[in-house]
């Protein structure tokens, strides 16, 4: 029995007993409702942090798609480029695969020493890139040695790759997409870090070209090593394209250009379609040096070069046509009926025209020459004749038939607008009216007239075709998804020019005769037995009194550049062009080039072996002193 | 049969389920933790954890057989053989991640300090129970404090606050149920405010005054104990209503939140069970709580009463404490949450216990 002491001590015992139960009750309840604000109320915040530790994505980028000429030759592929990758965790002694590395590759110690001080806070497993692009010499080196070096690992990166190093400002290149272009409709859904077509054809079909880059989805733990793959979506090629390039003229076209020493541009394109069948701009770059990432000193180097090998002459470059122009005065005159085919004029050396002299090249005069010998022989007072009675706005409106006002459309970004003044655009930039003197230089492509290579093409490819403004492309036919070709739609000409048959024939037979007549400027074109047509045409780079001015004064190149346009045969023209030469003095010093491409594109056509190169006749010294365009 | 039958009829067979229940759910969530994704098999903590099963039920049985009475009668033997132990260990233990805490014995290493909260209870039960001491004098309170203060002392120099702190509850729920005065109760209360900046001034080590600075503001530390707090936070928010599924947590597999098998089992617990987890688990802790405190009312004397109290404060303590920290909503401090954390000594400490527990309630009509 208890005491009645007892009875007291247990009744508090009991009431302090009762406390404690209602304490841990209270404190229990307190944890509940903690955990239901963090789980259930708070659990969309909480997940997503959940999930950010855990899940990644691997991207895997997706080939670019093949680039072929028009007879499907590979011109653009995809290589794999070797990376030889060091994982730390499983060296045994990171000093001895450091030194063993730098024997086996000849890569100095210290510089894979800095590269695996630069990762050291990498985890130890994650390999670390120690050379990128490595030669097949060091991948076999390092392969032949992989159970002395189980931790170093080749790893293999789909690279574009261009082949037999021509076309470079035709495929342009490719490097990581930039922030101004990130945000651009045209890029929709390309994510930081991809490589995007940058210049060039590269650019233009960029989206066509581009694959879907495929990914992995992964589980990391917290080391960030990957424990599980949750899930796979492969990578899906890019598109492949056909070009209307043919590659035995681009070579044919490269080869020549660069033999000749000139920088400049060149072009062939088929007169009825507008299809490019080789272009080249020189000198260039190499476009493999922007497809492995290219080096900050390569850059710089490139940038820096007064040759400027980045800028692509062909649809950036602008220049006075010179006695190009003169083609389409004649087509000028002829339409507006201000003279016929026979209409002459009688050259003594020059003329006056609104009380100032204007001197013909040939001092002593061509005499009385009609249309077509003053084609042939490009006299100057003619056409300074014939400027007088035309205006310049109707000069500008042939000229713009001709496409030599504004772009020409072609499918290659970049491309700068050719230019002819007109009265209004002198109204509007100077406020002046247009006089009519000023016309006179205009007749022979010197003044407020500036055009690019391409833009000059179309020019000669109206007259090549009768009058119609074809649109410059590139683009044959695209297979975006491995199903096959499909050809692109030619872009439709721009404009079309009625000429009279007799007009029209009136210049090409003066365009024969510079080629072929005995007196003709550009005789260096003429090909046995083929009907080459063509003009020559130089463009003043500085004054004749300005050039006496800064005689010995610049190291400047002040030479002329020389012009020629061309097409063949004169009266069912299959290939018309333009061939520029830098500082070339005179259009005809580049025939050799524009002869080796016709020659090539008719052996061709005949089925007959196509020509060699032939060797550089001794007399053509071209390009700067000291300079070697394209040396590769 | 070591138990008389007579006894065993007695036995609370309900809180043994309790128990049970709660120890096999931390070892599924152990399973979980340990679970090695490229192996398809469970790590080596697991099986330790399995291997300590037996022998703490070993050890229920034990402390459920001998007389609680006869325990009390010689726990001043019991704990003197303890703080023998803690010395020992203080000089020759074995050290791990900086901490001399283990005695090795051959392949298994013990921890003695998880077992000064069965001696200190003993002891505490003895003196304030036998005596008819009420708790009521400075003297009376003095003898316990410095009781507790011995291996409280021994077990911090470890260096090993968090288990030190648990002998504190021992203490403070045998006195007042002992008849602690409220003014006492008030008075210490106060000592404790006024001592709380000696105490963070001397009594705590730098890296101690770090954590709950980094308490108060995570970001302060976000790789270290900050790190440990938002992870923890991460880890059972992101559980949801229904939790992740067994085996399929994310936070403690794959090594985002630190010690999950130790001090933040129960935060994995409620990553992979979800809230309903947290409320069966929560429910079942609280039941052998109020079920303890049950068997402290039914008890036939003042120890057997005080000793129950003793055992279960120390107990409530630390499963309130780790649950809280375990959510990140504490400082986070190395401590075990009994029943279901990694660790042998732990388990075997916890279940001996209850069978102290279950000792008293079973023998409430002998004499």
């Amino acid at each position: 029995m208890l005491s009645p002491g007892a009875w007291e001590d247990r009744r508090s015992l009991q009431t302090r007993l009762l406390v404690l139960r209602i304490a841990a009750v209270a404190a229990f309840a307190v944890l509940l409702v903690s955990f239901w604000l963090l789980q259930v109320v708070q659990n969309a915040r909480y997940e997503a942090l959940a999930d950010n530790n855990y899940l990644r994505t691997i991207p895997l980028p997706a080939p670019r798609g093949l680039v072929f000429d028009r007879d499907h030759r590979v011109l653009v592929e995809n290589r794999d480029s070797f990376t030889v990758t060091l994982v730390r965790e499983q060296t045994a002694s990171l000093e001895r695969t450091i030194q063993l590395l730098s024997r086996v590759t000849g890569v100095d110690e210290s510089a894979i020493r800095d590269v695996i001080q630069r990762h050291r806070r990498d985890p130890v497993f994650r390999p670390i890139p120690i050379i990128e692009h490595a030669t097949l010499a060091q991948v076999v080196a390092v392969r032949a040695r992989r159970y002395e070096m189980p931790e170093i690992v080749v790893q293999t990166v789909p690279t574009r790759h261009y082949l037999h190093g021509i076309g470079a400002h035709l495929y342009g290149y490719v490097g990581e997409i930039q922030d101004s272009q990130i945000d651009r409709p045209d890029y929709a859904g390309v994510e930081a870090g991809a490589i995007v077509g940058q210049t060039g054809v590269e650019k233009a079909y960029n989206a066509s070209l581009m694959g879907d880059d495929g990914r992995r989805n992964v589980v990391v733990n917290s080391v960030g090593r990957e424990i599980q793959e949750l899930g796979l979506v492969p990578p899906v090629d890019g598109g492949r394209l056909q070009l209307t390039l043919d590659y035995d003229l681009q070579r044919a076209l490269e080869d020549a250009f660069r033999q000749s020493g000139f920088a400049g541009a060149g072009i062939f394109i088929s007169p009825a379609t507008g299809e490019i069948l080789a272009a080249t701009s020189l000198p260039a770059f190499d476009p493999n040096d922007f497809a492995v990432g290219i080096n900050p000193a390569r850059w710089a180097e490139l940038n820096r070069d007064p040759q400027k090998p980045l800028e692509n002459r062909l649809i950036r470059g602008r220049y006075s046509p010179g006695s190009t122009f003169k083609i389409v005065m004649a087509i000028a005159g002829l339409s507006e009926g201000l003279v016929t085919p026979d209409t002459t004029v009688n050259c003594q050396g020059g003329a006056t025209f609104y009380n100032r002299f204007y001197q013909c090249h040939k001092r002593t005069g061509h005499g009385v020459v009609d249309l077509r010998r003053a084609i042939e022989q490009s006299c100057n007072v003619y056409f300074y004749t014939l400027a007088s009675k035309l205006s310049i706005d109707a000069i500008h409106k042939y000229a713009r038939w001709l496409g030599l006002v504004g772009p020409t459309g072609v499918d290659l970004p970049g491309e700068n607008d050719s230019f002819v003044a007109s009265s209004e655009w002198k109204l509007r930039t100077t406020g002046q009216p247009w006089y009519p003197g000023e016309t006179i230089s205009v007749a022979i492509g010197q003044g407020p007239v500036s055009v690019t290579p391409i833009g000059l093409a179309t020019m000669i490819a109206t007259v090549a075709n009768g009058g119609t403004l074809v649109t410059p492309h590139v683009l044959r036919a695209v297979d975006e998804d491995g199903t096959g070709w499909r050809m692109a739609d030619a872009p439709s000409p721009r404009s079309a020019l009625l000429i009279r048959p007799e007009h029209l024939q009136a210049v090409r037979d003066g365009l024969w005769l510079a080629v072929n007549g005995s007196a003709g400027t550009a005789q260096r074109l003429r090909i046995q037995g083929k009907d080459v047509v063509g003009k020559t045409g130089t463009a003043q780079v500085i004054s004749l009194e300005g050039r006496r001015a800064a005689e010995g004064r610049t190291a400047r190149d002040l030479r002329d550049h020389g012009w020629l346009v061309f097409f063949a045969p004169r009266d069912n023209p299959q290939i018309a062009g333009v061939v520029f030469g830098e500082h070339a003095e005179h259009g005809y010093l580049t025939a050799p080039i524009v002869r080796h491409v016709l020659d090539t594109f008719f052996a061709k056509q005949e089925g007959r072996p196509l020509p060699a190169l032939p060797a550089p006749p001794a007399s053509v010294q071209g390009g700067l002193p000291g300079t070697a365009p394209g040396a590769r | 049969m070591i138990v008389e039958r007579r006894l065993s009829a007695h036995l609370d067979w309900p809180l043994i389920a309790a128990v049970v229940l709660l120890t096999l759910i931390g070892l599924a969530t152990i399973y979980s933790v340990t679970w090695d994704f490229r192996n398809d098999q469970p790590g080596p903590r697991f099986w330790a954890q399995v291997y300590a099963l037996p022998v703490g039920l070993a050890a229920l049985v034990a402390c459920l057989a001998i007389d609680y009475r006869t325990l009390t009668q010689r726990s001043l033997l019991i704990y003197g053989g303890l703080l023998l132990a803690l010395v020992y260990v203080l000089y020759f233990g074995a050290v791990r991640g900086g901490a001399r805490r283990w005695i090795a014995l051959g392949g298994w290493t013990l921890q003695p300090s998880e077992f000064a909260r069965l001696a200190l209870a003993l002891v505490l039960a003895m003196f304030y129970g036998e005596s008819r001491r009420r708790a009521r004098s400075a003297g009376e309170l003095a003898v316990g404090a410095l009781l507790l203060a011995g291996p409280a002392y021994l077990i911090y120099k470890q260096p090993d606050l968090g288990t030190a702190a648990t002998l504190a509850p021992v203490f403070v729920g045998v006195i007042y149920v002992a008849g602690l005065r409220f003014r006492w109760l008030a008075a210490a209360l106060v000592l404790v405010v006024l001592a709380s900046p000696v105490i963070w001034r001397y009594g705590l080590a730098p890296y101690q005054r770090e954590r709950v600075v980094t308490f108060l503001d995570p970001s302060k530390d976000p790789r270290g104990a900050g790190h440990q707090q938002i992870q923890a936070k991460v880890t059972v928010g992101s559980g949801g209503l229904f939790g992740k599924g067994f085996l399929r947590g994310t936070q403690g597999s794959y090594g985002f939140l630190p010690v999950a098998t130790n001090d933040f089992v129960y935060s994995v617990l409620a990553e992979e069970h979800g809230f309903l987890g947290v409320l069966v688990t929560l429910a079942l802790f609280l039941f052998v709580i109020v079920r303890s405190l049950e068997a402290a009312k039914l008890a036939k004397d003042r120890v057997g009463a005080f000793l129950v109290v003793a055992i279960i404060s120390g107990f409530f303590f630390q499963v309130v404490y780790n649950i809280t920290m375990s959510a990140g909503l504490a400082p986070v401090k190395g401590l075990t949450l009994p029943l279901m954390s990694y660790g042998g000594s732990s388990l075997v400490a916890t279940l001996a216990g209850f069978g102290l527990i279950l000792n008293v309630r079973m023998r409430r009509f002998t004499n």
